[in-house]
């Protein structure tokens, strides 16, 4: 291998490694753990202060909404548990009870968890409605 | 009527199954094979066709029975929307992919009627078994003429936020680029195949590629316009899965278009081009993959299916046979000339492609690290818009950069003369640009980087303009707009190129003056109160509900001064569909300006509008953004449009 060889190999060597280097630190910095209502309670011990991603449904009739001052409190929850949300801001358009939901945020001691991001999902009725339908036909 | 479309789709997977056997069923009587499967991919198309025209009628008669059509429409949807629900959902955009392969094949055969015939019989093969993938997803598990067994009496309507024009164009235009690929694609297996490893297979899809190329970031665009003016967040770009799979395959495309030059011009990189476009066909069908299986969850809800396993196998398949070809040639593909200094335009290119194939892995790991760490250590874990901003800010810097060094350091290795020509007075420029911003006020350092960073490649590239121009008037004796005309009309390749450049340009610039300077505030007001925003005011004047076609209004209007001068009233909008009353639609208004974007959202409303909650966004030069693209559109027409012949 000739010199300008070896400097060009050792050229791309270096943007790679710092590549890979800003991968990892960026990982290490930004990641959020991901989990369903009851995995959170499960885990929660360990969690305090750090980052969350919950995932779960609106409680029907928990939302409470206070439009003076955008304070939001509602439950989020999967088959068996539920944990109270508090979030400040404006509401996404398909927040609503039932609603598919997806809550960032950390998880206090006193059981509430607090959201910095909420966002909510395009309800699944678009393309599952007339599955259930169908299956019940089936079942019949 | 959809019994002719089911029917018409299995007939063309026999027809696609005879055309991808071909090369391997009729060798000894080439000619006459040549022709026999080259009808197999017109009627292929013809039957493909049929079968969208089929889907099409049964859109627009609203047939019910037909489960796709009961999903994606109803009475009340207008006949435009009714049209763009054929991509709305799983199944129509499967057979609108299938559909517009059929049409790619139809018109490579065309294109090569006396071209490339040791090539063509593979290039078919290849093209076919891609079809026979999609038309195996459209035959069994997501068939879009599937009956239910009874007829509702309407259908479920379109989701309100697809009922926009963008999302009319958004769709389409990104399939044309994830299509088109495959055609470079199958021209690099054959030649692969059949050891015909010169430029030939590159000069014949040079088109394709920069067309395809051309899609593939429009299609970006307008989605990202969509998300801006539909969504109704305030942003164009959130990281989501679905956007990452757009992009990953731009990225490696985009590093293949500028890499194959060098195959072209020097002879070399030739197995880095090989692996350039499997990885980039790869990541289209990857691509479609994400959006349509629902394997990561995203924000943009796309029914979790089956089709998932198909996509892998699929994906693992053509993966490992194209590999395996690579290395079966790689005699074949050794480079003609070596390089010969860091400080040359090869290894520029090649440090390009390296940053740009870094930045799809590293889009890549983050868009699939959910998926990895759950299998691996049992826990979800996902890496958020911080991730991405984080890792992509120094690549687009050094590509910034390398946009300016590319076009112009010599070839094989710079002098200090080439250097002192071309560079010395962008880099004085740029710096004195750099501390003209930091003295200016601008107090964030990353955003005066990216501008200086964009002012340096602007000066090259003008001062090309400059040089090329003024060689013109010189030599030729010609005035200065026709030099500049003719400059660009004489070497479109080169300044097609340039031009794309500047849209870049463009793009970085209004991606960093809104990430970096964007404001927002949320606010409740009663009518008559007002709030500041920078320079503006904004009065809450007025409130009204409507009745529309199809939907109710509720919208609010907003007095907009700047300096107490009236510029003008903002109308944001609650839109309720008649068949959604309980999904209310947030219908943004953005005073769209070159400077900066005002962005209203009417968030809520309480007793008939007496109060109103709102969100307002300042979001400085985003409109460069959509301007950049109209740029991106220009260059690319110059650069593809034929030389005349002489």
């Amino acid at each position: 291998m000739n010199k300008a060889r070896i400097k060009i190999v050792a050229g791309s060597i270096i943007i790679l490694l710092t590549l890979a280097f800003l991968v990892f630190t960026g990982m290490k910095e930004s990641f959020v753990y991901y989990f369903t209502v009851s995995e959170l309670l499960e885990k929660k011990d360990s969690l305090y202060g750090k980052g969350v991603r919950v995932a779960g449904k609106v409680e029907p009739g928990s939302i409470v909404y206070d439009s003076r001052n955008l304070n939001l409190e509602f439950n989020i929850m999967d088959d068996s548990h539920r944990v109270r949300v508090i979030y400040h801001g404006i509401l996404p358009d398909l927040f609503k009870d039932n609603a598919d939901v997806v809550v960032e945020g950390e998880y206090h001691p006193s059981g509430l968890f607090k959201a910095s991001q909420l966002l909510a999902k395009c309800p699944s009725k678009y393309e599952a409605r007339y599955e259930e339908k169908k299956k019940s036909r089936d079942s019949k | 009527m959809t019994d002719l479309g089911y029917y018409c789709m299995m007939i063309a997977f026999l027809f696609s199954s005879y055309a991808f056997l071909g090369p391997y069923m009729g060798l000894s009587r080439k000619g006459v094979m040549l022709r026999s499967v080259e009808n197999a991919i017109t009627a292929v198309f013809v039957l493909l066709t049929v079968a969208s025209i089929a889907l099409l009628y049964a859109l627009v008669t609203r047939d019910f029975q037909v489960e796709y059509v009961a999903n994606h429409t109803s009475r009340e949807l207008p006949l435009f929307y009714t049209i763009s629900a054929f991509w709305a959902g799983q199944d129509g955009s499967l057979l609108l992919w299938a559909w517009l392969l059929s049409l790619f094949s139809y018109i490579v055969v065309l294109q090569n009627r006396y071209k490339n015939r040791e090539l063509m019989p593979y290039v078919i093969s290849v093209l076919s078994a891609t079809e026979l993938f999609f038309l195996i997803l459209l035959i069994f598990p997501s068939n879009p003429f599937s009956r239910l067994p009874f007829v509702p009496e309407n259908g479920q309507g379109m989701n309100p936020l697809l009922q926009n024009p963008g999302m009319i164009f958004h769709p389409p235009t990104l399939y044309l680029g994830y299509v088109g690929f495959t055609i470079p694609f199958a021209f690099a297996i054959s030649a692969l195949i059949t050891g015909q490893l010169g430029e030939g297979w590159l000069k014949s899809t040079r088109g394709w590629i920069i067309f395809s190329w051309y899609m593939l970031g429009i299609g970006i665009l307008l989605g990202a316009n969509w998300a801006y003016q539909v969504l109704g967040w305030g942003g164009y770009w959130a990281w989501d899965p679905v956007e990452n799979a757009s992009l990953m395959p731009w990225l490696t495309g985009t590093a293949f278009l500028h890499s194959i030059m060098i195959q072209e011009k020097r002879g070399m990189l030739k197995v880095w081009n090989m692996v350039l476009i499997i990885v980039t066909f790869l990541l289209c069908i990857f691509g479609t993959f994400i959006t349509r299986s629902g394997i990561i969850s995203s924000v943009h809800a796309f029914a979790r299916s089956s089709i998932g396993y198909y996509f892998i196998v699929f994906i693992i398949i053509s993966g490992a046979y194209s590999f395996y070809l690579v290395n079966k040639r790689k005699g074949g593909l050794s480079s003609e000339k070596h390089l010969d200094s860091l400080l040359s335009r090869e290894s520029s290119f090649l440090f390009n492609n390296l940053i740009l194939v870094g930045g799809a892995f590293a889009v890549f790991w983050g868009t699939i690290f959910p998926i990895v760490s759950e299998a691996v250590r049992g826990v979800k874990i996902t890496v958020g818009p911080p991730f991405f901003n984080k890792i992509m800010t120094p690549i687009g810097f050094l590509l910034l950069f390398l946009t300016g060094i590319c076009p112009l350091i010599s070839w094989s290795k710079a002098t200090w003369s080439n250097f002192r020509r071309n560079f010395l007075i962008p880099t004085i420029s740029s710096i004195l640009f750099f501390i003209i911003l930091l003295v200016a006020g601008i107090n964030h350092i990353k955003a005066a980087i990216s501008f200086s960073l964009c002012f340096f490649v602007f000066i090259t590239i003008l001062l090309e303009y400059y040089r090329g121009t003024r060689a013109r008037m010189q030599l030729l004796g010609e005035g200065v707009i026709r030099a500049f005309v003719n400059l660009n009309l004489k070497n479109r390749r080169r300044y097609g190129g340039y031009l794309i450049h500047i849209a870049m340009l463009m793009i970085f610039v209004g991606i960093t003056g809104s990430s970096a300077f964007s404001i927002e505030k949320e606010v409740v007001l009663k009518k008559g109160e007002s709030i500041e925003i920078n320079s503006y005011r904004i009065t809450y004047s007025d409130f009204k509900i409507e009745r529309k076609i199809n939907k109710f209004i509720a919208q609010a209007e907003l007095i907009v001064t700047n300096n107490e001068k009236q510029i003008g009233i903002m109308k944001p909008v609650k839109a309720f569909y008649l068949n959604q009353m309980d999904q209310p639609v947030s219908e943004v208004f953005i005073r769209m300006g070159l400077k900066e974007d005002l962005y209203a959202i009417l968030a809520g409303y309480e007793e008939f509008g007496r109060t109103a909650i709102f969100k307002f966004l300042v979001n400085p030069l985003v409109l460069w953004i959509w301007i950049g693209g109209a740029a991106m559109t220009a260059g690319t027409i110059i650069a593809v449009w034929p030389e005349r012949k002489r």
